[in-house]
């Protein structure tokens, strides 16, 4: 690769706004207002984004509790008590707009302000430029820029709750902001500010992912050919070209939705000629490729975990890398698999049903691939390494309700139902939860300089395995008898399996206590962390650096030799 | 509206031009005067309707008791649903039958559940247990007691090719009868097949038969407390239920009049999006009579979870004077009742129509 | 500002180059985005996607009523209106048949029930969706708005073919009857701003 050595030199010109040589500094922090509200360290920022994913993750879980204890038992209990907390109106149907306002929240909250800020903010920033051998990432003042947006939209999110949105306060559109719902059929600013919340979401992804590229591209050290990178930094490629290529889509998408209702333009107005199925279209072109971004992360640090734990090199390196760039590439082409219901003609919905899929088949290579890693290796089981390997199997389960799904004859019936809730809340809340909590067991020693305890993140996973199937598992069931998703209410026959789910999140919820106990147990008494405490398996770069890191690392770059080791990714002297 | 009035309405400028070009001209006045019975529509209309929004009392549900019945025929009062047909099992009613789909009602409908049963679900349930299993088989034997140095495969190019190309053949195969199930749901109604126009409004359904002088039944749902003293299913029942003919083709449209709703009948596998500005349409046949419920499934605001959807299906002959009773007409007769046996003819005709087409 | 790591001229005009790039793609994207309504409907005007109906010049209704066979198809006619638009809005006939080739005429009846003018902009369909491309309309009340004073009542006629390409198109086999349908949607005020009202 073009990559040279001398565009990283420590000696080399120091940037103008920088007023002096650090380089003998590496360790040299500034105050606490500049490191943690102007912070330009990658580090540093990924902890900020870690930090502001959980906030956010236990907003968007105490949302999702308020739910599933609304939905224990049929008929409306606490919304009037919640529509009124929130300064609503005490009658029936600002009651019932409260709960699409809690789903409409949930749904965005962990998208946007949870999930994504862990996977790419979080890990991918403190962990990208550590793997390739970079000191920092490519442009470490718009990494700032990022954080802050997205903390913007978080809180311009917040505020639609406060404000009036149809029959209550908050916009109560669903994540998805069909118009139009979302335009004609919320009156008040909630859903401006909502949408408002994504456009500065978005753009501070858009930002972070012109500077992934940018640092995967040219700030590898020498030697780490692409073909040598880990596999971590593969799916953070790729990620941040789905991010690059949906996200725009989505910004123009909801800023007609925003002229559309502030303006008197007619994109999605079928009164001016405009179409709202347009919107779905639009919608889901960016909403599809979103499922990917939130995924591919973990499935990096999967790859990093099971090939750290197997201490054996990732089987089929490069079939690995390029399911992914596969997965990326189709996950653009079957965006209408999301509308099978809404009038479309059988020749689109048989091409949609076959290319959806036709993902089945990276996925799987993947899956396998993974087990194959396992398969003649020498496994510990490390925390790390039981979340991920928890990942494989609920992902897999996740996964093959995705098969039945993709098929839309089978969908005309699924569709909008608890089934597709339970599908996606097994890719997602156990796929990417599990592969975070995965790859913050991985990485916390690292991060903090600490170990946390054994003990304690197992027994987080064991609870929270239980929990999340308890919750998710009876969701099928619901689902397939005709629960329709997004209803506060249901007809007594549903009963049973909803009380069953409730229990399962409050397994669920009691099980995060041990995680949180956990974090403080080994910020205040956590044994200090090796440069490595994984031992020989693991091979990236960041094991070779101290724990924590010094503030400034790599100011001499290390050199990767034997290009053709797709493993070890560590300089020879290492 | 007789012809004379038709006369007197103003023509639009922009195409009154091409109506002059148009040489066989008095086919547009000929056409539109023709069906008498259609024309008379919208006096009835009124009457068939409940008050948008209104929780219907038991004198609004049982039409029998209005002025509109025909002498003679049998009153039409709601048919009292079946437990488990068409309805949502709980658990305690049956554990099983709570696990899985509601059964199915109509050809389609029985066609995908042997699809998702004999052929998803063994193939999806093989898949979860093959890798639960073979995680198992890894941590059994290659955990680091029993095998202490790992190994340093990273290639098996048969093994890749297999999981690859294996893969590729399942889908293969789940994706014959997942083409034939969309070829079949695609099938297009017959030209007199019964039309059932249901639009969507914030929150409650209304059923348009256009081929029954166009009258509009307004379906809201029915508090639990009534639902329950009805011996119907609560969150479920409503007021005025959308009456089909069983056995006999019907053509389903769905549209909005304000943000999207979706028609929806598990137990007929049906689902389709109603959307404002735009007509969906999709042929159903419901083989036997019954009361199949469902619900809206777009969400469509405050009050999503409680526009329910209850189908009647009822034999021709009682469709018949159902439709009568709503002041509407059976195709080909007048709006006024004719006599009971002639008016249930047609009505036969259909099925025999469907019967044929479905052979 | 905290401090960075010092980065060459040469590499920081490298990263301004790629991430000039990338962000070029983002924009690209956006544009897009918003290209993507013309595109659409564009798209749908051609392909008739989603039911969309063509337009179509006198001559080439004469060329495809050359082409007529004498085979016939049920056509079905279908208006609303939307709870917001105070008119009443229906086919003069409910179904008619048709010379599959041969041009037609059909009529709505349009009465605005309020006290006021309103002007109405009608969207349209045909179902199944696979007979858009087929189903051409040489006039149409629906190309224009359409103003009625208070209690006027018009007869609005679309005049329109059904191409007999259809009969050779696989996915026509089997279609019987072509319903279109219209919606009057109200012109003037639907586009309110719905933010501003607070309250």
């Amino acid at each position: 690769m073009a990559t040279t050595a001398e565009g990283f030199d420590a000696h080399g010109i120091g940037h103008k706004d920088h007023g002096h040589d650090s380089r003998d500094h590496a360790d040299h922090k500034p105050g606490f207002f500049a490191r943690w509200f102007m912070s330009t360290n990658h580090k540093d920022i990924g902890t900020m984004y870690l930090i502001f994913a959980v906030i956010a993750g236990i907003v968007g879980g105490a949302i999702s509790g308020i739910m599933r204890v609304e939905l224990a038992e049929p008929g409306i209990q606490y919304l009037q008590w919640w529509a009124q907390f929130m300064g609503g109106a005490n009658d029936i149907n600002t009651a019932l707009h409260m709960w699409n306002v809690f789903i409409t929240a949930h749904g965005l909250i962990m998208v946007f302000f949870m999930v994504m800020p862990a996977m790419i903010g979080g890990f991918g920033n403190w962990f990208v430029p550590l793997m390739i051998g970079a000191p920092d990432m490519a442009f470490p003042r718009m990494n700032n820029v990022s954080f802050w947006l997205t903390v913007a939209g978080f809180f311009s999110l917040l505020f639609s709750l406060f404000v009036t949105g149809g029959t209550g306060p908050g916009a109560g559109t669903g994540w998805t902001v069909y118009a139009p719902l979302s335009t004609s059929g919320s009156v008040g600013p909630a859903v401006d500010f909502a949408i408002f919340s994504l456009h500065l979401a978005g753009a501070g992804s858009i930002l972070g992912a012109t500077n992934f590229i940018t640092t995967i591209f040219n700030m590898r050290a020498p030697g780490m050919t692409l073909h040598k990178m880990p596999l971590f930094v593969w799916s953070v490629l790729v990620t941040a070209f789905l991010l690059l290529l949906a996200l725009p889509v989505l910004a123009a998408a909801i800023t007609m939705l925003l002229t559309d209702r502030n303006f008197g333009t007619t994109f999605f107005n079928a009164a001016g000629g405009g179409d709202p199925v347009l919107y779905q279209h639009l919608f889901w072109f960016f909403g599809h490729p979103e499922v990917y971004i939130m995924i591919l992360p973990g499935f990096g640090m999967i790859s990093q975990i099971i090939a750290t734990f197997s201490k054996k090199p990732v089987f089929g390196y490069l079939g690995m890398a390029y399911a992914m760039v596969a997965i990326g590439v189709v996950g653009f082409i079957v965006w209408a698999h999301h509308m099978y219901t809404v009038g479309l003609d059988v020749n689109t919905k048989m091409y949609f049903t076959a290319a959806t899929m036709v993902i089945a088949v990276p996925t799987g290579v993947k899956i396998f691939s993974w087990i194959a890693t396992m398969w003649g290796g020498s496994l510990s089981f490390k925390s790390p390494m039981v979340w991920s390997m928890g990942f494989i199997f609920l992902f897999t389960v996740g996964g093959v309700t995705g098969v039945v799904l993709a098929n839309g004859g089978i969908d005309d019936n699924l569709h909008d139902t608890y089934y597709v809730v339970a599908h996606f809340h097994y890719v997602l809340s156990m796929g990417a939860v599990f592969s975070m909590f995965a790859g913050f067991y991985y990485w916390f020693p690292k991060m903090s300089g600490r170990m946390h305890s054994e003990l304690l993140s197992h027994i987080h996973f064991w609870t929270f395995f239980v929990g999340v199937n308890v919750i998710f598992f009876p969701q099928h069931f619901l689902g397939m008898q005709g629960m329709p998703r997004r209803y506060p209410d249901y007809a007594e026959a549903f009963t049973f399996w909803h009380q069953v789910s409730t229990y399962g999140y409050y397994i669920m919820a009691g099980s995060m206590i041990f995680f949180f106990v956990n974090i403080a147990y080994a910020l205040l008494a956590g044994k200090k962390a090796a440069a490595n405490p994984w031992g020989e398996g693991a091979t990236t770069l960041e094991w070779t650096l101290p724990s924590p890191p010094p503030y400034h690392q790599f100011e001499t770059l290390p050199v990767i030799t034997d290009a053709h080791d797709y493993h070890d990714h560590r300089p020879v002297t290492a | 509206m007789g012809q004379n009035t038709r006369m007197k309405k103003v023509i639009l400028s922009a195409v009154a031009a091409s109506l002059a070009a148009f040489a066989p001209l008095g086919l547009a006045a000929q056409d539109a005067a023709a069906p008498a019975a259609i024309a008379t529509q919208a006096g009835q209309v009124e009457g068939a309707q409940t008050a948008p929004g209104a929780e219907a009392g038991a004198g609004n549900l049982t039409p029998a008791e209005a002025s509109v019945a025909p002498a003679g025929e049998g009153a039409y009062a709601p048919m009292a649903p079946t437990k488990g047909k068409g309805m949502p099992t709980s658990y305690e009613d049956g554990a099983l039958q709570s696990m899985t789909f509601q059964d199915q009602y109509s050809e389609n409908g029985k066609y995908a559940q042997w699809m998702h049963d004999a052929i998803l679900m063994p193939v999806i349930t093989a898949i979860s247990l093959l890798v639960l299993g073979l995680l198992l088989y890894v941590v059994f034997r290659f955990n680091r007691r029993r095998n202490p140095v790992a190994s340093r495969t990273t290639h098996n190019t048969a093994i890749e090719v297999i999981w690859t190309i294996v893969p590729v053949i399942i889908l293969v195969i789940i994706a014959v009868p997942s083409i034939t199930l969309l070829a079949r749901q695609y099938e297009t109604p017959p030209a007199d097949a019964v039309t059932i126009k249901a639009t969507g409004y914030q929150w409650y359904w209304g059923y348009n038969y256009p081929d029954h002088g166009d009258f509009e039944v307004i379906s809201n749902m029915l508090d639990e407390g009534e639902a329950v003293r009805r011996g119907e299913p609560g969150q479920l029942a409503v007021d005025n239920r959308m009456v089909v003919p069983a056995g006999v083709p019907l053509r389903i449209q769905t549209t909005a009049s304000d943000v999207i709703h979706a028609f929806a009948v598990p137990s007929l596998w049906f689902k389709m999006d109603a959307v404002p500005g735009r007509l969906n349409e999709k042929l159903l046949t419901i083989p036997e009579p019954g009361v199949y419920y469902g619900q809206c499934s777009e969400l469509c605001g405050a009050r999503h979870a409680y526009m329910p959807i209850a189908v009647e299906a009822l034999p021709p002959a009682e469709f018949a004077a159902w439709v009568r009773e709503q002041g509407g007409a059976m195709p080909g007769e007048d709006a006024a009742p004719a006599d009971a046996a002639a008016a249930a003819q047609p009505a036969t005709d259909t099925a025999a129509a469907a019967s044929a087409a479905a052979g | 500002m905290a401090t960075m790591p010092p980065v060459s001229a040469d590499a920081a005009r490298r990263n301004l180059r790629v991430g000039l790039l990338a962000f070029a793609g983002a924009l690209a994207m956006l544009g897009l985005g918003y290209a993507s309504v013309p595109l659409y409907r564009l798209f749908c005007q051609v392909t008739g996607f989603g039911g969309t109906t063509m337009v179509a010049s006198e001559s080439e209704a004469a060329r495809a009523a050359s082409l007529a066979t004498g085979e016939t198809i049920s056509i079905r006619f279908d208006g609303s209106v939307p709870a917001n638009m105070p008119w009443t809005f229906q086919p003069s006939q409910s179904t008619d048949t048709i010379a599959i080739g041969e041009r037609d005429i059909a009529t709505y009846v349009a009465r605005n029930n309020s006290d006021q003018p309103i002007t109405g902009m009608a969207t349209f369909n045909v179902t199944p969706e696979q007979a858009g491309k087929y189903f051409n309309k040489i006039q149409c009340f629906c190309f224009t708005q359409q103003t009625l004073q208070p209690g006027q009542e018009v007869t609005m006629p679309v005049l329109y073919y059904v191409d007999p390409a259809m009969l050779d198109d696989p996915n026509m086999a089997g279609v019987e009857q072509i319903t279109l349908s219209y919606t009057f949607h109200r012109a003037e005020d639907p586009v309110t701003p719905v933010s501003p009202r607070i309250n």
